[in-house]
């Protein structure tokens, strides 16, 4: 089985986001990117049957800046087999989803595992996007895949259990979580890593538009500072009680 | 990377295998060594499953040949991922550098192609944790006085005598051991051996109760009449004491690198307490004799790291290292002791509690300063280099 896996590079988790002086992006000279937590689990998932077994082929690729050639490195580092870029500054969520159905169109993966959401803009749109271009069953929010005779059994978890369903291939599921973390690049993986080639070609080579029907961000702000708690102490526990009820309901406006 | 070679220039970035394996590192001391830092501390144990994942993920043969199981990276990664590992806890940290410096590097760079073959892809998987042991209950500093002998019968060699402070002494699978061959030709007639644990007439004695790095092992090894194979000498008769030396130059590399992962924790867990706690309506942070002990912290360490990574890109260049590597172990422990006192400091009566981490740095940080040469003993080894011309 071939999979497909493509990935976004994003702010670590790590950093402290600050908004920009423009007041609608967030300040990225000098930050750590990191590979999408989701996309992270995606690969893992993908590496996970590639344990199972061998002959599974994990191949990933990105959308994006040059920058992001660390985080198609890092996923070889993991384990996958092949990456490549499709250099893009900017593209419009749909650009970037039409880009990626050709890339599907030429690698012809079995599956397509996207995570279930970038952790930069958290839009969840990419991976719907791409299974409506390409005309393939799309299943959310997976947490296990199974092979299955020319089809997948997908995992969703629900309140209480979970559901199982069958998709056949091709299809695209998007990644809720795998079953173990994300494994950590090995150094023996880093050096394997070294050796392979991530080609790379500008999004216009697909002959696909940098632009696209889009949403545009009006402001950024920062949540508002929180305030200090406040503590109720006078008088008994009834008319304490009746002091908290009359907060929540006219200053926190909660009730 | 800051060398002094003329082919690499003066280059200070690191390469993308280096970058990635410190990120390796640096995720997994966050998420799986530093939550349990206190309790390694508290109980003087490592759990098994963190030497296990640091074998798997190559650590434990950071710069071994892939030939010879090992990862293929070079000292300068290595000095990254100590610095990682130390960063979340000191005791993790000094059983990756005891290994990996002491134990692995003199059988790689001493070895014989069979030694080779035969121990290092177990060492260099974490399968076999290694130790050294040179010093012994009178003789530290001054090594060649030991007193530990080894006497030739037939195919082998008896060694007798008893080794002190070893790290990974009771955890480890094998030995690097140093004897005299010819007792009263000091440094002389010094040898090296490979003994593995198991070998009849080694055995491990007490366990010290420590300071600091409380989760780190340090044993007395004693041999009685202990049969170790002819086939287990490491190098040549006679030479046991330079190999003792030129390992310890790369040791000290590693030690540097603890120290810089010391300090760091230091300054990262007094950064984020100085942000946070409050006195007289300010942050403490706001006090400037706060901001010039974060301000020392901050450029000492990027000095001691700097010295560091010199040192290691001079090991993997194949240079001479004996200067810088005892300039940054000097250095760098020195600053691993000032960041702790004034980690303490910074967190006030909470610096002195141990359910901060600031009282387990300010423990640990100190042993960078005695082993593997004693911050005096740097000194004699840097005034000896620079008087020498
Ligand atoms: C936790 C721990 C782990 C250790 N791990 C190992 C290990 O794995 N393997 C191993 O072989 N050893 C190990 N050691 C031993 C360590 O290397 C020695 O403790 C160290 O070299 C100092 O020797 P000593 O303790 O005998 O001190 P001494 O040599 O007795 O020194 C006492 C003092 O005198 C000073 N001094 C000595 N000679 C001179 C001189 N010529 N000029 C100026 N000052 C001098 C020293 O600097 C020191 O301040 C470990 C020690 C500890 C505490
Ligand atoms: C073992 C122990 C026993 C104790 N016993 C007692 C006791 O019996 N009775 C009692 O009342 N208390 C006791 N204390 C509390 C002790 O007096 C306080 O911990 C100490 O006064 C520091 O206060 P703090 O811990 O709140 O630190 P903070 O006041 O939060 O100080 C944090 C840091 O900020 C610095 N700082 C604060 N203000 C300024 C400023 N204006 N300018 C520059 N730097 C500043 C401090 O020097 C320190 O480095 C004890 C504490 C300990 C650890």
């Amino acid at each position: 089985m071939k999979i497909l896996i493509p990935l976004k590079q994003v702010p670590d988790s790590t950093v402290r986001v600050k908004v920009a002086p423009d007041g609608t992006s967030v300040v990225t000279e000098g930050i750590t990117w990191s590979i999408s937590p989701y996309d992270e689990y995606a690969i893992e998932m993908a590496l996970e049957r590639k344990d199972a077994d061998p002959s599974t082929v994990v191949a990933v690729v990105t959308v994006g800046p040059e920058r992001s050639r660390d985080a198609l490195r890092q996923a070889l580092a993991m384990g996958c087999d092949e990456a490549s870029l499709v250099r893009a500054e900017g593209a419009a969520p749909l650009a970037v989803a039409r880009a990626l159905a050709k890339v599907v169109a030429e690698a012809k993966p079995d599956l397509v595992l996207c995570g279930k959401q970038a952790s930069d803009d958290d839009q969840g749109f990419v991976g719907p996007a791409l299974a409506e271009l390409l005309g393939w069953p799309h299943v959310a929010t997976i947490t296990k895949v199974v092979p299955a005779e020319g089809a997948v059994e997908l995992w969703r978890e629900v309140e209480g259990g979970h559901e199982v369903w069958k998709a056949p291939l091709p299809a695209l599921a998007t990644v809720h979580k795998s079953e173990k973390e994300p494994r950590y690049p090995s150094l023996p993986g880093i050096m394997k890593a070294k050796k392979k080639d991530i080609p790379e070609r500008p999004l216009d080579a697909l002959g696909v538009d940098v632009a696209a029907p889009t949403w545009t961000v009006v402001s950024m702000e920062p949540p508002p500072a929180r305030g200090g708690g406040k503590i109720l102490r006078d008088g008994d526990a009834k008319q304490i009680a009746e002091r908290l009820a009359t907060a929540l309901r006219d200053e926190a406006k909660v009730l | 990377m800051a060398t002094a070679t003329a082919e690499t220039g003066f280059d200070l970035a690191l390469s993308e295998e280096q970058e990635l394996a410190q990120r390796s590192a640096r995720d997994f001391a966050r998420e799986k060594v530093l939550p349990r830092a206190a309790e390694i501390d508290e109980h003087g144990k490592i759990p098994p499953e963190i030497l296990r994942e640091m074998g798997a993920l190559g650590f434990m043969g950071t710069y071994v040949p892939e030939r010879y199981g090992g990862s293929g990276l070079d000292a300068v990664s290595y000095a990254l991922i100590v610095e990682e590992i130390n960063r979340a806890c000191a005791s993790t940290g000094v059983v990756l550098c005891s290994h990996m410096s002491l134990a692995v590097d003199p059988i790689l760079h001493h070895g014989s192609d069979a030694q080779k073959e035969k121990y290092l892809p177990k060492l260099a998987r974490g399968e076999w944790i290694g130790c050294f042991a040179l010093s012994e209950p009178a003789s530290g500093s001054d090594a060649a006085a030991m007193r530990t002998t080894a006497r030739r019968d037939g195919d082998s060699w008896i060694l007798n005598g008893t080794k002190n402070f070893i790290t990974n002494g009771s955890l480890g699978n094998l030995a690097i051991v140093f004897a005299q061959t010819e007792p009263g030709q000091k440094h002389k007639g010094i040898a090296a051996f490979i003994v593995e644990k198991g070998t009849p007439g080694f055995s491990v004695g007490k366990l010290e109760k420590k300071l600091g790095i409380r989760g780190s092992d340090t044993a007395q090894l004693v041999f009685e009449s202990c049969r170790v194979p002819a086939a287990n000498l490491l190098g040549e008769l006679g030479q046991g004491f330079k190999i003792a030396l030129s390992t310890l130059d790369g040791g000290r590399i590693s030690i540097a690198a603890q120290a810089v992962g010391i300090a760091r924790a230091c300054l990262e867990d007094s950064l984020a307490y100085a942000k946070q706690r409050e006195a007289f309506g300010k942050k403490v942070a706001d006090f400037q004799a706060i901001q010039w002990m974060l301000a020392d912290m901050a450029t000492e360490i990027d000095a001691a790291r700097l010295l560091t990574w010199r040192a290691a890109a001079l090991k993997d260049a194949g240079e001479d290292h004996i200067l810088a590597a005892a300039e940054a172990k000097l250095f760098a422990s020195d600053v691993a002791v000032k960041a702790a006192r004034d980690c303490v400091q910074i967190f006030g009566g909470y610096g002195y509690l141990k359910d901060f981490p600031a009282e387990r740095h300010y423990r640990d940080a100190k042993i960078t300063e005695i082993y593997e040469g004693t911050s005096e003993i740097m000194k004699l080894v840097i005034a000896e280099e620079i008087l020498k011309e």
